[in-house]
């Protein structure tokens, strides 16, 4: 019967990240997953000549060397910093708005401002103002945060501060902004549709439409991905999940692959080991599930095990979106069929909203496009002459999940087809330099993830669920989570979030 | 956390603050319970992608004096979908020894009432002639998938198919020809089957009345070791391609068979200007005299003798066989599918030693970084320590 000090579930960002942190500091962990290989999200698959990312566009939090981001430290304190070549983006996205008309944004502050006002002359004052006040938004909170964090002890001294003066007098633009949509927000500043959707666009990392994103959230993201620049990583995410595993051992923790859990065990209401999927069952002080809540608590316990409130608690929660991939290689070059900027947001219309409902259905005919060609990040991701694109939307799992197994297959390729014509109208010949191409469905999702509608952020991640309502609440002593399910999802906050449960356990275990 | 009553209070004083706590409160009262999502997700997958198969052999009979096709129906009733050109992993334990097999599905993908496979005598085949010799009606096995990607996809693959297929490398081209033509497809399929002789090749007969019957099939047998009148005498080269396919750039190939025919096909493609992107090759297996295998390590026979230490344990291999093989006949469980290097299931950390990985191996990236293979195609050229 072997005995750890903290078990993890699951092999994803979240989990790897504690395990990580808790292995660095001489804690004895066993991480288990279900797959033959570690990541969760964050891995690649191979067709043909070709290796395919499965899930990141661009790592947040890196900056360089010198100045170092969030992410890269805690790499550094992992010790695999220089381990992974890091590959620095330049641009942070491309817009391409119906008619063709195309605006790539600098990772840069005053560039983007720049180019901004040049594209939409009549607004530049508004564009202005916009970024003066998204930067001041991020003073605010990371001012609000250092506070918190130098009074943890003491919430009352905090409480009795903002109760005298008013939050909104100390935190003007945080209390404007803090808790409205990301529509709400940029109709306030701007008349333009076209301009809206060149400074919304983070809402595809989330999965929400621009009239439900937290505006708090792409604040955020303008921000840490201007100060940070986006990154890349040569082999893809699947070299971090490598290597981050390999930390772990190093460490002396164990990662048993190809081990499910199936079940928590408890003694008095409190979670003290799991039950792996060969029947044998392992202890610890504590367990990290890197499962969602959802299947934590309807998988891995039984009814009569879980509180009734938290039932209740997970009421206002609900299963977020998933997506339809292609995974397109190319034998061609990109700029072959006009492919100049890594990640493309396409619209064939300007009511993002509207296109959004889309993702209730199976067909693509309307769904804003994501298409990221990583060939331009790292022209060495395939052989040379070749390039790799994934393009895709997003989409709810409800109506895949509805289809009878004879319909879908068809309705896989119909949806598909529709996207790569879609693309084809602005990058004419890339069906016929397609060499390698595979389509994920959210079914595939559900699949590998395991999770509930194929979701792949999460729990939808509005106003009332996120930020500053993630489902963080506990219920079951000795159980706890770190995933992207409970946190804002995208590695590096995961990376962070599963850094920040590993210190908590280390704080109580001192 | 015991920051909540101040989050409430700092949200109420923001704007649009007050509106979205009483969300909350509404959306607490009317959400959907988490113990209504037991067992949904599993349920779900467990409808295309089981994580065992349990077959029962319902018909056994031959098409070649080497071959039998065997019809599996599901012991529970349900077979998940699959797409023609698709295979299933059998599992069989023989002699104490557990161990799998691809095989290509040949029945329609059009119905799920059965799988039918189709098993030929491979020389010293430890599965093949088990299954030959020992299966009979009623015995039931075990398998994962239907799994692998040799197969039609109507988003880039032309309509007008050319399928090259060499001895039992037919398989999954009867699973294609069988679901176009029996459900009226708009498509067009050139099948150029390579045998040696008349009475090897499988599926003959049905595939001849096929092509009389179906004006979108076009069927030549092309024998290697024999001449008969009415039928073609030698190999799938460029010229015989060109003969029998007009409009060769319009088309995608399919090619299935041994390892030789396969190279010799790719050299006739290459011969016609074909691009590459229109080629599909189906994985088939790893030749078995790897020694043979361009990069193999000179002065080496097959016949050397190592040992992989894996965990506690230290077992025997031969240079010759793959890792994967000795792994499983010394009794070690590997997770598996395509045994062809293309799935990755059978993928282990080579902590020390070396390896010579043969030829199809698709390896990720983060793989080669640190030090990962896949065991179905790797074989020791020197003592092992391997870690799962």
């Amino acid at each position: 019967m072997a005995h750890y000090d903290v078990i993890v579930i699951g092999a994803g960002n979240g989990g790897l990240a504690s395990a990580a942190t808790l292995a660095v500091n001489h804690k004895k962990v066993a991480v288990f997953e279900k797959h033959n290989i570690p990541g969760g999200c964050g891995t690649s698959f191979r067709r043909g000549r070709f290796e395919f990312e499965v899930a990141l566009h661009q790592l947040n939090g890196m900056n360089t060397k010198e100045r170092p981001g969030p992410t890269r430290q805690l790499f550094r304190k992992w010790g695999v910093e220089d381990a992974i070549e890091w590959i620095p983006i330049e641009t942070l996205y491309k817009i391409n708005l119906p008619g063709g008309r195309g605006v790539a944004l600098p990772a840069d502050k005053k560039k983007a401002c720049q180019l901004l006002c040049k594209e939409f002359p009549a607004e530049a004052e508004a564009i202005r103002r916009y970024f003066q006040m998204v930067w001041k938004f991020n003073e605010e909170i990371a001012d609000f945060l250092a506070k918190s964090a130098a009074s943890p002890a003491n919430p009352s001294e905090l409480k009795k501060f903002i109760t005298k003066t008013g939050f909104p007098k100390i935190y003007k633009v945080l209390a404007r902004y803090g808790v409205r949509s990301t529509q709400d927000v940029l109709d306030e500043f701007f008349k333009s549709r076209e301009l809206q959707l060149c400074l919304s666009a983070y809402w595809c990392f989330m999965g929400m439409p621009p009239e439900r994103f937290p505006f708090s959230i792409l604040a955020r993201c303008m921000y840490l991905y201007t100060v940070d620049k986006p990154y890349y990583v040569r082999g893809g995410s699947q070299v971090m999940s490598q290597a981050l595993m390999d930390t772990i051992r190093r460490h002396g923790s164990e990662v048993f692959l190809n081990c499910g859990i199936r079940r928590i065990l408890l003694k008095n209401g409190r979670a003290v080991g799991v039950e792996d999927e060969n029947g044998n069952a392992h202890y610890a002080h504590k367990i990290i599930s890197n499962v969602s809540p959802t299947i934590t608590y309807a998988g891995l316990l039984k009814d009569e095990e879980v509180p009734e409130a938290c039932r209740q608690y997970f009421k206002s929660y609900t299963t977020g979106i998933s997506a339809l991939t292609c995974f397109i290689g190319l034998d061609c070059p990109p700029e072959d069929i006009g492919f100049t900027d890594s990640f493309n947001l396409i619209y064939d219309s300007l009511d993002a909203n509207q296109d959004f409902k889309n993702a209730y259905f199976t067909n693509t005919k309307a769904d804003p496009i994501v298409a990221t060609c990583y060939t331009i990040d790292d022209p060495c991701v395939s052989p040379p002459g070749t390039s790799i694109i994934t393009a895709g939307t997003l989409k709810y799992g409800e109506a895949w999940e509805k289809l009878s197994p004879e319909e879908y297959h068809r309705t896989k390729y119909e949806a598909a087809d529709q996207i790569i014509r879609r693309l084809e109208t602005r990058f004419p010949g890339l069906r016929e330099h397609i060499e390698e191409m595979e389509v994920a469905t959210p079914l595939t999702h559900m699949r590998y993830l395991g999770h509930p509608g194929g979701a792949i952020y999460g729990y939808e991640q509005d106003l009332k669920s996120s930020v500053f309502f993630f489902p963080q609440d506990e219920f079951i002593p000795g159980l706890t989570f770190s995933s992207g399910w409970v946190n804002t999802c995208g590695f590096g906050p995961n990376y962070a979030y599963g850094d920040k449960i590993a210190q908590s356990i280390l704080k109580e275990g001192r | 956390m015991s920051g909540k009553p101040i989050k409430d209070m700092i949200i109420g004083t923001m704007r649009n603050g007050p509106e979205t706590l009483k969300e909350l409160e509404m959306a607490k009262k009317t959400g959907k319970d988490i113990s209504q999502e037991r067992d949904v997700v599993k349920k779900k997958v467990a409808q295309y992608h089981p994580s065992v198969l349990h077959l029962v052999v319902s018909e056994i009979e031959a098409v070649s004096p080497i071959a039998k096709r065997i019809r599996l129906v599901s012991e529970d009733g349900y077979l998940p979908p699959f797409e023609a050109g698709q295979y299933i992993n059998v599992f069989c334990e023989i002699d104490g020894v557990r161990t799998s097999r691809p095989y290509s599905l040949s029945s329609s993908a059009k119905q799920r009432a059965f799988y039918e496979i189709t098993v030929a005598a491979v020389d010293g085949g430890f599965v093949s002639g088990y299954l030959l010799q020992c299966l009979k009606p009623g015995d039931r096995l075990e398998a994962n998938g239907p799994a692998g990607v040799f197969h039609y996809h109507p988003v880039f693959h032309s309509k007008k198919s050319v399928f090259l297929g060499g001895g039992s490398g037919i398989t999954p081209f009867v699973s294609m020809i069988r679901t176009v033509l029996e459900s009226g497809e708009d498509r067009e399929i050139t099948l150029l089957y390579g045998s040696r002789t008349e009475e090897a090749a499988m599926y003959h007969e049905e595939l001849s009345a096929f092509a009389k019957k179906h004006s979108n099939f076009h069927y030549t047998l092309i024998l290697s070791d024999e001449e008969k009148e009415g039928m073609e005498h030698g190999f799938l080269n460029a010229a015989r391609i060109q003969a029998h396919v007009p409009d060769i750039l319009d088309c995608t190939y399919y090619l299935c068979g041994p390892a030789v025919m396969m190279e010799f096909c790719r050299k006739a493609l290459e011969e016609l200007q074909i691009p590459g992107r229109s080629i599909r090759r189906e994985v088939f297996g790893t030749r078995r005299d790897i020694w043979n295998e361009p990069g193999w390590p000179e002065g080496m026979t097959g016949e050397e003798i190592f040992h992989i230490q894996i965990g506690e344990k230290q077992i025997e291999a031969k240079s010759g066989e793959s890792v994967l093989t000795a792994l499983e006949r010394s009794g070690v469980r590997v997770n598996v599918c395509c045994r062809s290097g293309e799935c990755s299931l059978c993928r282990v950390q080579l902590v020390s030693g070396k390896v010579f990985t043969a030829q199809g191996a698709l390896l990720r990236y983060a793989d080669e970084c640190f030090g990962y293979i896949h065991s179905c195609k790797a074989y020791p050229i020197s003592d092992l320590e391997l870690r799962f």
